[in-house]
């Protein structure tokens, strides 16, 4: 309990005061610990434990028992009282070792259209000979599912936060807790990786208009989905879509290699901001969006122009993250990539 | 429409268990609950499982509002009430048969493993055997295993669960022994609700011999002595309970205990005092059982009536346990007023009339109070009265049709017909009800009296003499007070009576069984705040009170706690770092042969089969093991081989 420090308990949430202590609490937790390097070990002091509902009707359970033992003077209805006081203790104390000495470490995040879910990647392994059940990973709104860890065993939970604006989705601060052994007691500890998910604006449904093509070939003989024309298999190299990797020759040989299809390379777009007509940025950069997938998916070359930037004609995932990327994190008056938006 | 679903079967893997627990927890109670109880917590049991098992739908909510008000109405007709322990643990199995049939969540099995605790502690308020604590245990760890396995995420071999739960119980046993030895008691309950009203064992407080009397049969014990010095012989071991002075023609009664002043006064104690023991079982009543005559009992409120009886505030509800004086010989000289002379020798003019007109014609005859009452005894003695526990019942003037045709009985008989003789004589009489003899036990060297030694005598007044003991139970059957109930059962003169010995065998096993409960009872169950405080003092404490005691078991629970954080932190340690390469190591300096830096393993044990030919092979094992440990897909049993090879190597020469 040294290091348990008072939140106020989570049950109740009818005032704004709670809004307030809780916002208090987590900026002094934020203060006393600073920040989280992405592989963290959680020491003792930094986990804080709380009784849960369970632990409150067991507390009031057990003191009416008590009372019950003492006025019938009865012996052993006092032992049944004390054995299930004592398990209490015993369960706090396992409650809050259950998450002390397990290692928490960020495992990736991958970029997001706004409206998916981004999906942090969080790895927790347990170092120790003894099996860790009953753990979970939550921040506000959302949590993970509840997992164990074998002695030594390591395992990835996801945290889904949903998105809703393209730029850069940061997560200051996450949490994980432990119930175990009987849901008495909720024992946690907040992380503080400062981790941040890309968001890419969401594609425009509604584009009517073809792309505008800035190429003399190659547009009209390719048809939206033209991956038919299959033309080979060259080596794989970092940026082919994982869709034209071939898995079967791969399974025979071990060789990575991509299938190559006619005229993926023959035709090349332009897709240019100032050229998109829309009511605001977020239209044009949705339509942008909109256009870069389909020509990825149509393994066309295309490039893009954004105010003080310009991407060249290329394809791949490569290609693609980074023009989603600008995307992303542009700004209309200071056309560099740096700076968040949400 | 409403759309119904079934189940989803989230809950097999844990309402097996949480069913199992409960069940575990209304066992006990069976043999008292009404059988409606039992059969609707099973039913619902199995419903409640089949509906999991097969997906079926829950039963509606109509369903269970009715089921419930039903179910509540019984418990209230069986009981007429809904406060002890009888419609409390009715009511707790219904409320679990209910909550079941509206369990749909994993957490709703939270209320049925609190019901399932409740009815644990009481079925320990309604009776505490020796194997009480360890059902309490099992049943703890049952309900224990059941919550871990409903708070599990993923499905865990029962194993885990049953082993993680008794792991947990080994942690707090401890603190709980500490918590229990220490723990303030108090001996004023908060309110005086009585535990069980219909449960009233031992003795009435009124007495009609010629009605069916099971106590006699009854094998329970009422309370167990230890004497200091030496056990007075059987034939002064008559334990005083209560006094009955009133009869109607049928019925003796008493009345209530009444405070009066010192009634020691009375008596004068003659010879020495005998000191001892008593761990009284509960009785649900006032009474407190002293040898006869008592002259002090340390027992808080309790106090001696008009009767020379003991008793006590409130009922007896737990088992105690008192020091007692007494004085087996003893003169009661005082003097009975006009008033409680009439009282005492009254007696209903239109009943037993045979009865009154002999005691006359014989009281004439004899000349003097004396004579008269050693004719009577010799009567019973000479004439053909047979003692047996097993009379003919008596119609409606009993003890005319005792004395004149059935002439079999058993003490309530003998001494109610003596009494009511001598009250028609003129002479105040009373009866005694208590216990007379009790069993020695070898094993523990202290007496157990049961209920089948309970006991009714008679004492008279006579002017100069004051109140004194007659038995004619003893004119009619010496042996029964000479030997004791169960030394003439022992004897096989029993058998005239209606008693058979037991095999050599069963008395044996009955004897180590009586000897490890009167521990028992003496020890735990009887740990009260007289004997807290006994302990307290043995322990050092001088005036030990609640603050020091709660003090002390503060200062132990963290001691304990402190040891199973402890206890805790290692078990969560991380193994140690690189046993592999530590192994290794130990391994190289064994063999006598430097490592080269940069030197491969596989290097170093080519090199080691040259230059020491005899060790080659252990030492390719030992690298090929060490390579495996260290660098090869986990394997739990890596290290430990490598260990055993490393301490198995020979080492270079």
């Amino acid at each position: 309990m040294s290091s348990a420090t008072w939140q106020f308990p989570e049950g109740l949430r009818f005032s704004s005061f709670r809004h307030w202590a809780r916002a208090r609490i987590l900026r002094w937790a934020r203060k006393r610990q600073g920040r989280d390097s992405r592989i963290t070990r959680l020491v003792s002091r930094r986990i804080y434990i709380l009784p849960t509902a369970v632990g409150l009707v067991f507390v009031l359970m057990t003191f009416t028992m008590l009372l019950g033992s003492m006025n019938y003077n009865n012996n052993l209805s006092f032992v049944l009282t004390f054995l299930l006081v004592s398990l209490g203790f015993v369960s706090m104390h396992q409650c809050q070792r259950n998450l002390v000495g397990l290692e928490v470490a960020f495992a990736g995040v991958e970029p997001v259209f706004a409206g998916q879910s981004a999906e942090f990647r969080i790895a927790i392994t347990n170092h120790s000979k003894t099996r860790r059940p009953h753990l979970q990973l939550y921040v506000e709104g959302t949590k993970s599912r509840i997992d164990d860890l074998e002695p030594g065993e390591s395992r990835v939970l996801h945290l889904e936060i949903a998105t809703s604006r393209r730029g850069i989705l940061s997560l200051p601060r996450f949490g994980i807790r432990t119930l175990f052994p009987f849901e008495l007691f909720r024992a946690w500890a907040w992380l503080h990786m400062d981790l941040d998910a890309l968001v890419y604006p969401k594609p425009a449904d509604d584009v009517s208009e073809p792309p505008p093509t800035q190429s003399a070939h190659g547009h009209r003989q390719h048809d939206a989905r033209g991956e038919e024309d299959f033309a080979g298999l060259r080596r794989y190299h970092a940026g082919d879509s994982p869709r034209h990797v071939a898995w079967k020759a791969f399974a025979r040989s071990g060789d990575l290699l991509s299938k190559q299809f006619s005229g993926a390379d023959t035709s090349s777009q332009w897709f240019d901001f100032d050229q998109v007509t829309g009511p605001d940025v977020e239209r044009r950069l949705s339509v942008l969006a909109r256009w870069i997938v389909d020509a990825d998916r149509t393994q066309q070359d295309y490039d893009l122009r954004m105010p003080g930037q310009e991407f060249k004609p290329a394809h791949g995932e490569r290609h693609r993250h980074r023009c989603l990327e600008a995307l992303a994190t542009f700004r209309m008056d200071k056309p560099t990539q740096s700076g968040a938006t949400t | 429409m409403r759309r119904r679903t079934g189940t989803d079967g989230s809950l097999l893997a844990s309402l097996p268990w949480t069913l199992a627990a409960l069940a575990f927890s209304v066992l006990p109670h069976i043999q008292f609950l009404p059988f409606w109880v039992t059969a609707i917590f099973l039913s619902c049991s199995g419903w409640r499982w089949m509906v999991e098992r097969k997906r079926w739908r829950l039963p509606p909510a109509w369903f269970r509002i009715v089921l419930a008000m039903v179910c509540f109405i019984g418990v209230l007709v069986s009981y007429e009430s809904v406060s002890g322990v009888g419609p409390g643990s009715a009511l707790l199995a219904v409320m679990a048969a209910l909550k079941l049939l509206e369990t749909r969540q994993r957490r709703d099995q939270f209320v049925l493993l609190f019901i399932s605790i409740f009815l644990i502690m009481a079925s320990l308020l309604r009776e505490q055997f020796l194997w009480s604590l360890p059902y309490l245990i099992a049943g703890v760890l049952f309900t224990m295993t059941a919550w871990l396995r409903m708070s599990d995420a993923r499905k865990v071999p029962i194993g885990i669960s049953v082993r993680t739960g008794a792991r947990l119980v080994m942690y707090a046993a401890p603190l709980m022994i500490a918590m229990w030895i220490f723990f303030p008691r108090i001996a004023t309950p908060f309110w005086a609700v009585p535990i069980d009203s219909s449960a009233s064992s031992g003795l009435s407080d009124r007495m009609s011999p010629g009605d069916i009397s099971s106590l006699s049969q009854s094998n329970a014990v009422a309370f167990r002595v230890k004497f200091r010095d030496t056990m007075p012989p059987p034939h002064k071991r008559y334990w005083r309970g209560l006094v009955l002075n009133r009869f109607n023609g049928r019925t003796w009664t008493g009345s209530e205990p009444t405070f009066s002043r010192d009634r020691r006064k009375d008596i004068e104690f003659e010879g020495d005092p005998v000191d001892y023991q008593v761990t009284l079982e509960p009785t649900r009543q006032q009474w407190i059982f002293a040898l006869d005559i008592p002259y002090d009992a340390d027992l808080d409120r309790t106090f001696m009536d008009s009767g020379h009886q003991l008793a006590r505030m409130q009922p007896v509800d737990q088992r105690i346990v008192y020091n007692a004086t007494s004085y087996p010989d003893f003169r009661m000289s005082n003097n009975l007023n006009e008033f409680w002379r009439n009282r005492f020798t009254d007696l209903p003019a239109d009943t037993n009339q045979r009865t009154t007109r002999l005691a006359r014609e014989m009281r004439d005859e004899a000349g003097s109070n004396e004579t008269f009452i050693n004719n009577v005894l010799r009567m019973f003695n000479r004439e053909e009265f047979y003692y047996t526990l097993e009379p003919p019942l008596l119609g409606g003037n009993p003890v005319d049709e005792f004395l004149f045709n059935t002439r079999r009985g058993f003490c309530e008989h003998f001494a109610s017909s003596f009494a009511v003789m001598m009250r028609a004589a003129g002479i105040p009489s009373r009866i005694v009800l208590g216990y007379q003899g009790g069993e020695v036990n070898p094993m523990g060297e202290y007496l157990t009296v049961r209920q089948a030694d309970a006991h009714a005598w008679t004492e008279v007044w006579l002017r100069g003499r004051g109140w004194y003991r007659v038995d004619p139970t003893a004119a009619v059957a010496p042996e029964r007070i000479e030997m004791g109930r169960y030394g003439a059962m022992l004897d096989g003169i029993g058998e005239s009576w209606g008693l058979t010995a037991p095999s050599q065998w069963a008395y044996q096993v009955e004897m180590a069984w009586d000897a490890m409960n009167a521990k028992w009872n003496e020890w735990i169950l009887a740990y009260g705040p007289e004997n807290q405080h006994r302990f307290m003092r043995w322990l050092g404490m001088d005036e030990p009170d609640w603050r020091q005691m709660m003090l002390t078991l503060i200062a132990i629970s963290v001691a304990l706690i402190t040891n199973v954080s402890l206890h805790l932190k290692l078990r969560y340690r991380p193994p140690r770092k690189d046993e592999a390469a530590r192994l290794y190591r130990k391994f190289i300096s064994a063999s006598g042969v430097e490592l080269h830096e940069g030197e491969s393993p596989l290097a170093y044990s080519s090199r080691l089969g040259v230059e020491k030919a005899d060790i080659s092979v252990a030492a390719t094992n030992i690298t090929c093991l060490y390579l495996d440990a260290r660098y090869g897909p986990p394997d739990p049993a890596g290290i430990p081989e490598l260990r055993i090879a490393v301490s198995g190597f020979p080492g270079g020469r």
